[in-house]
């Protein structure tokens, strides 16, 4: 039964890649648009899942360790966006960034369109990908000993300082874990995308614009292509995680 | 000096309840009691981890109740020693120091001073994994004193260690509190308590229902709960009763013991230390001391040397050596008498 389940995930990508002449795949590789979009949105995910992640993981912290009221509701509200159709996360998106909208009309006073820009795209991203950081980081703070803070502000530390050199150290191994998750899913985002910026293309929009426009055998080398780069950051990223993992599971075993 | 007046707190079932406790610069305090008696709750206060629900901490009459705990210099090194896994020897022990943004010549040399003192110099750049307990405490302990604490409050500090570490342990204890060091030790073991202690406050239910130097405590103590603390293990329930102008105490068992005159008419439980007993083969000669004639019922080394349990209607337990017991020829099963003097019994309410 599992290998079914295995198989169902990996028949169609499979599928595709045998799909795809070499010629055809050559000639999108030098394609200077599939190359545009998908620097696109590799690095308006990467910046937006920095940028949040300086807001997001002192707000894990908090999640994890104080008691305020209302906090399973907080909890509920950081999940919507996973629950949500994305096109109607990109919907609700829009009317807060475009120029009536709260967001928006700010921006604008600095001459800034958020619509059909990589910081619209960017905040469509991380509306739907923000939970995957926030979760893991707040189980990664939960998983750090309370005592440990204790001892290090009895020791004279302040809450700043234990968060920057024990918490955050600490939890470091979800919190990447997390960034990953975030970034990947960032990347792959269609719908909320689509809505805020059909131009510039992100890949998946490039994806499904030439699927509608041209048919399956065109699209599919720009979707090939677009895997394999974002396998390439993934399991890189995974790679560099997974040493941390290492060093964080003995010194775990101490604590225990 | 510290002084704790009319702590409350509570914490689900369990309240620390009309804490008043006052310990005076370079003491050493133990505060005895079972796990769950509220102990480290206590510690917890003092340190400001926790908060009491009412009364007050003084500190050198600077009132701390609401002091945040990085501003109090009260060092506490917990029961699990907390070391920072995520940094090396060196690193935990200069943390205080680092936090405080001291300069790195002077965080190494007084790192290295507290490191000796701690007999740890050698183990400086090892990552904390592979430490034994011992070692680790150690480390937990450095890394504390080095910001010279008001106060060191130490949470069952020889509880994970055995025998040998034990003896090291309390030796750096006794000459830090030589050297002016005020302590304050939480334990379960009486052991420590004695060996350590200048004074003792025996905590139960989260009260303190005695305190007082080692031998007033351990010597008189006020109830049951402490006596057993003391190693006491011959209790009597009594009923007080005059004949021929002799106090007399009269077991369940109707054994009657002479008792000294000072003794008052509401006490009813009698304690005798194991060590205040003695056995032989004949009656004692001195007429003034309590004498009665049972069977050995059980031998067994103890620390010291024998406890030997004889049934005279009521039990009494006697602590003895092997020596003793081969002089006297005696042994389990045999009859023998057991003799103490009326000055020796403590009689208290044991209501």
């Amino acid at each position: 039964m599992s290998s079914l389940v295995l198989l169902f995930i990996i028949a169609p990508l499979a599928g595709m890649f045998l799909h795809i002449g070499g010629a055809q795949f050559l000639e999108t590789i030098k394609d200077k648009e599939v190359h545009q979009s998908i620097w696109l949105t590799l690095w308006v995910s990467f910046t937006a899942t920095l940028i949040f992640s300086i807001g997001a993981i002192p707000f894990a912290w908090l999640l994890a360790r104080e008691k305020f009221p209302a906090k399973n509701f907080v909890q509920g509200i950081i999940d919507l966006p996973i629950v949500l159709p994305h096109t109607a996360a990109g919907i609700a998106l829009l009317g807060f960034i475009s120029r009536d909208g709260f967001l928006g009309k700010t921006a604008s006073l600095f001459g800034l369109n958020l619509v059909n820009h990589p910081s619209g795209i960017a905040l469509a991203m991380a509306f739907v990908s923000l939970p995957f950081l926030i979760n893991a980081a707040r189980d990664g703070f939960a998983a750090v000993p309370e005592r440990l803070e204790k001892a290090a502000l009895n020791l004279g530390a302040s809450y700043t300082k234990v968060f920057f050199t024990i918490s955050l150290p600490l939890a470091l191994r979800s919190i990447t874990t997390g960034f990953v998750m975030m970034f990947a899913r960032g990347m792959s985002e269609f719908g909320a995308v689509v809505i805020i910026a059909y131009h510039p293309m992100v890949a998946p929009v490039l994806i499904y614009e030439r699927f509608s426009s041209y048919g399956l055998t065109y699209a599919r080398p720009a979707a090939v292509l677009f895997i394999l780069v974002a396998l390439f950051f993934l399991i890189s990223l995974r790679l560099l995680s997974l040493k941390r993992k290492e060093k964080y599971v003995n010194s775990d075993a101490q604590t225990d | 000096m510290l002084r704790l007046t009319d702590i409350n707190r509570r914490l689900g079932d369990f309240a620390l309840t009309d804490i008043n406790l006052e310990i005076s610069d370079g003491q050493y305090y133990v505060l005895l009691g079972r796990s769950g008696a509220g102990k480290t709750q206590l510690l917890e206060l003092i340190a400001g981890l926790e908060h009491p629900d009412t009364g007050r901490i003084l500190l050198d009459n600077e009132d701390i109740t609401r002091k945040r705990i990085q501003d109090r210099k009260v060092g506490i090194v917990f029961q699990d020693f907390a070391v920072f896994p995520h940094m090396n020897v060196f690193g935990n022990i200069a943390y205080p120091l680092r936090v405080r943004k001291e300069k790195k010549n002077t965080i190494a040399e007084k790192v290295e001073k507290a490191a000796i003192a701690m007999n740890i110099e050698h183990i400086l750049d090892r990552s904390t994994e592979k430490l034994s307990g011992g070692e680790l405490q150690r480390v937990a302990l450095a890394r504390t004193l080095i910001t010279s604490p008001r106060l060191l409050l130490l949470d069952e500090p020889l509880s994970s260690l055995d025998t040998s570490l034990k003896d090291d342990l309390k030796r750096v204890l006794r000459s830090l509190n030589k050297s002016g060091q005020t302590i304050i030790h939480v334990t379960h073991d009486y052991g420590d308590a004695i060996s350590l202690a200048k004074r003792v406050g025996v905590i139960h239910n989260g009260k303190i229902i005695q305190e007082g130097s080692v031998s007033e405590v351990f010597n008189n103590p006020v109830n049951r709960f402490v006596a057993r603390y003391a190693g006491i293990r011959n209790f009597f329930r009594i009923n007080i009763s005059h004949e021929n102008g002799l106090l007399l105490g009269v077991t369940e068992h109707n054994n009657r013991f002479k008792l000294e005159s000072k003794t008052s008419e509401s006490d009813s439980l009698l304690l005798l230390r194991s060590d205040s007993v003695f056995i032989g083969n004949e009656i004692p000669s001195d007429t003034e001391l309590n004498a009665f004639r049972g069977k050995i019922t059980e031998i067994i080394p103890s620390e010291f040397g024998l406890v030997v349990t004889v049934d005279a209607g009521d039990l009494f337990y006697v602590n003895t050596y092997l020596s003793e017991i081969e002089r006297m020829g005696i042994a389990e099963g045999k009859d023998i008498w057991v003799s103490f003097s009326p000055k020796d019994i403590v009689v208290i309410n044991g209501n």
